[in-house]
């Protein structure tokens, strides 16, 4: 195993302990791109670049934006139902 | 249960499973080492029989392009379900007017990101069209180009706001698009049967190694499967982005 691949294999573990450690959700999106984007290296770095493809953006577009939107759709219906 | 026994059985069942765990892990092939024989065999087999470069096009859409069409209509499925769901309880009414949470200062747009967004909206755009037809040659395919071209949609509305977005990203296209493409990949399965050949069996001319238009039906394929996927990650934004939109009772007020 080279050096490039354990360093991924490690910024990939970091940054899916940061997921799981972050506690506000729009931080965890963050977290959650952060993860993607370090997977999408490391398929990369492993030669599968149609798999990092897809990672790339499912996993740090996709995913992400989705969780985004929901997060700021909750927050107005909380605020309307304040009202 | 308490904590403290809670504890107990974690520190339980980790002194049991670690040897097993250990067993098994020492049995294990070394990282990296080639394992399966179908690897190698389908890149021994696919320039030949195929003429394709990306074998993992192959895969999907050859040799085993059933799975695939499975792959397709669960996309196709989930969307569906989605869509239902969120424009169920919410209605089909167009407000054209973005939501605002109070409370948190709007800005103007800055300059620098609409003119961002105006140079790699149409860039993203064209380089998943460029990922979803060389399919056959390079890594990529139908759909990660099919998500790649929804997300440059996600540009407009990242540079040109709500209203914008919402006249440009008409329902009733992705409708057809998904639904199309998906439509598209169940015929080219079918329609060689129609000749006597089995099902999704490749007939049509294979044309030449490592050029834009090899792989035969894998092309038709790939086509439908870039527009469902295109069309149904586009359609997901859309109906999610509408759950942020002002309701009617507000941009009357």
């Amino acid at each position: 195993m080279s050096l490039i691949l354990g360093l991924l294999l490690g910024l990939a573990a970091l940054a899916g302990l940061g997921v799981v450690l972050s506690r506000d959700p729009r931080r965890q999106v963050m977290a959650m791109a952060a993860n993607g984007l370090a997977l999408t290296l490391l398929f990369f770095a492993l030669q599968a670049p149609d798999v990092a493809l897809s990672e790339l953006t499912v996993g740090t577009a996709a995913t992400p934006l989705l969780f985004l939107v929901t997060l700021a759709a909750v927050r107005m219906n909380r605020v309307r139902q304040r009202k | 249960m308490s904590p403290r026994t809670r504890l107990a059985l974690l520190c339980l069942a980790g002194a049991c499973l670690t040897v097993p765990i250990w067993k098994v892990a020492q049995a294990l092939p070394p990282f990296g080492a080639p394992t399966g024989a179908y690897g190698p065999a389908v890149n021994a087999l696919g320039p030949p029989l195929r003429h394709v470069s990306n074998m993992v096009s192959a895969v999907n859409f050859d040799f085993r392009g059933f799975d695939t069409l499975g792959e397709e209509f669960m996309l196709l499925c989930a969307v569906t379900g989605a869509v239902l769901l969120l424009r169920g309880t919410r209605g089909e009414s167009l407000a054209d007017k973005a939501g605002i949470i109070p409370g948190r200062p709007r800005e103007r747009r800055a300059d620098a990101t609409i003119l961002i967004c105006r140079i790699f909206g149409p860039l993203t755009l064209v380089f998943g069209l460029y990922m979803a037809l060389h399919a056959t040659v390079t890594p990529g395919g139908g759909f990660q180009g099919g998500v790649v071209a929804a997300s440059g949609l996600l540009m407009v509305y990242l540079g040109e706001g709500y209203e914008t977005w919402r006249k440009l990203v008409r329902s009733r296209v992705l409708d057809v698009m998904e639904a199309g493409g998906a439509l598209l990949f169940a015929m080219a399965g079918l329609s060689p049967m129609l000749t006597g050949a089995a099902f999704m069996q490749n007939v049509l001319p294979l044309g030449a190694f490592k050029d834009m238009l090899s792989g035969g039906l894998m092309l038709v394929e790939n086509v439908g499967v870039g527009f469902a996927v295109a069309g149904g990650f586009a359609m997901l934004f859309l109906e999610f982005m509408e759950e942020t939109r002002a309701l009617k009772s507000e941009t009357q007020e």
